[in-house]
């Protein structure tokens, strides 16, 4: 579904980017962990071409993200983004926010897009506030719209950029089991995260990154009890021991 | 005490030039406008030339006295073979000069949108173009329109350099009435009175959006 192939990406002489080869299959959870810093947000975001790559080949379900002639509208409309500030549209309702890029990328008719949203609001568990606007929320909810507002577009792969970094912890927990409900549900996800029980509870891989290179992949009972990296030992270490 | 008689006496030659002031600073207005939007919108393309283009015209025509660039189409135009009149190239030269600045705050208003928007925006599928339109314009006019009000203001204010090409306009007759009369101090008080009419409402009004506006978002 999503193939890295000696991915490189260069910000002026910062080396963000180092050989990655990553390749994850339809229905797989992938969580991405490591220092900031690392390059997870970035290698997230060149899987919809937020960032463009220096070099290398990434293929999302068959299409070259960085050809020329790719329709990156078009490709974009099958990979939902969930990002750490939520970035809903202030001027506009919850609804509103959901209705969007249905109604003016897909095309389907206000109706249908509304009902689809509902449907997915309903989801998330926040049906009671389509009405609302962003700032009337909590961070959780608002968080919750975000996620509705990529489901609509019923897309073939998730991206989480570090979801619940900017929630207060009280509703971390909320948007958390909308994310594992979706893991169960079969959806393609790529999750940037710090939520360590997350991650091992919902993850089918973890990725491993430090100083711009992937240093170790393996399931996360591998990863979190007997991970072969020392960098990553001392990750968890830290982490986890405080 | 002020010599109201003036008033009276030279009411066509103050209304004349009060109403061709109002005239010059509408169609400098939505001339100005519609300049400087499109060049915000070069400014802040991706396409590199577009830049270029926006900023140099941004630089240049902000960075030369109003009088000048006035006096571009004044007596440069001429030069060219192309003959206007005064209120014409008094009003033109208003045009290009005010655009530079409403370009400017136009460009500070999108840009004070949170790059998040856009990323949101785009990766849902939306083109650049609808994104700007749909996402992006619609939070960026909210935080445009006091600067944009305070620079309407300038406008009308500006425009009294039409008097210096003999542009018709409230300062002209102001300086022909005093001319005419030898009486400077009382003219120019009626001349200011006059401005006033125009920018009070404007400025309250500028004001109260700004109240408005904090409020939402």
């Amino acid at each position: 579904m999503i193939s890295f192939h000696q991915v490189n990406k260069h910000y002026g002489n910062f080396h963000v980017l180092k050989n990655i080869d990553l390749h994850i299959n339809q229905g797989e959870v992938v969580v991405v962990i490591g220092p900031s810093g690392s390059g997870k947000s970035t290698m997230v975001r060149c899987i919809n071409r937020l960032e463009t790559v220096t070099s290398g080949e990434l293929l999302v379900d068959g299409v070259k993200v960085n050809d020329k002639n790719t329709d990156i509208n078009k490709l974009r409309r099958n990979i939902g983004m969930v990002f750490q500030h939520f970035n809903l549209y202030p001027h506009k309702t919850v609804l509103e926010n959901i209705t969007l890029a249905p109604i003016k990328v897909l095309g389907v008719s206000q109706k249908e897009a509304e009902e689809t949203a509902l449907y997915y609001l309903e989801k998330v568990g926040i049906p009671d506030k389509v009405d609302k606007f962003p700032t009337q929320l909590s961070g959780g909810q608002q968080q919750r719209v975000a996620i509705a507002r990529g489901l609509a577009m019923r897309p073939k792969i998730m991206l989480f950029d570090e979801p619940t970094s900017a929630l207060d912890p009280e509703t971390i927990g909320e948007v958390l089991d909308v994310m594992k409900k979706l893991a169960k549900e079969g959806m393609t996800m790529v999750v940037v995260t710090h939520e360590m029980g997350f991650a091992r509870e919902v993850a089918d891989r973890i990725v491993f990154m430090d100083q711009g290179r992937i240093l170790e992949e393996a399931t996360p009972k591998e990863f979190f009890e007997n991970p072969r990296e020392e960098r990553a030992r001392l990750f968890l270490s830290r982490i986890l021991n405080h | 005490m002020i010599d109201f008689s003036i008033l009276f006496e030279h009411g066509d030659m103050f209304l004349e030039g009060f109403w061709n002031t109002v005239q010059a600073s509408l169609l400098a207005l939505v001339g100005s406008f519609a300049l400087g939007t499109i060049f915000a919108i070069f400014r802040i393309s991706p396409i590199r030339p577009l830049n270029w283009i926006g900023t140099a015209y941004v630089e240049f025509v902000r960075n030369i006295p109003l009088i000048l660039v006035v006096f571009l189409f004044f007596v440069g135009l001429p030069a060219l073979g192309i003959v206007l009149s005064p209120f014409v190239a008094g009003t033109l030269g208003l045009t290009v000069y005010t655009a530079a600045f409403i370009a400017e705050t136009i460009r500070a208003g999108i840009q004070a949108i949170p790059k998040g928007q856009m990323e949101a925006a785009r990766s849902s599928g939306l083109t650049y173009n609808q994104a700007m339109r749909y996402i992006i314009l619609p939070q960026a006019i909210k935080v445009v329109i006091p600067p944009m009000g305070n620079q309407f203001i300038n406008l009308v204010k500006n425009s009294s350099v039409l008097g210096v090409i003999a542009g018709l306009d409230l300062m002209y007759f102001g300086d022909l009435i005093s001319a005419e009369t030898f009486v400077t101090f009382d003219v120019y008080i009626f001349v200011a009175c006059f401005y006033l009419i125009l920018t009070l409402p404007l400025s309250l009004l500028v004001g109260h959006l700004e109240r408005r506006l904090a409020g939402s978002r």
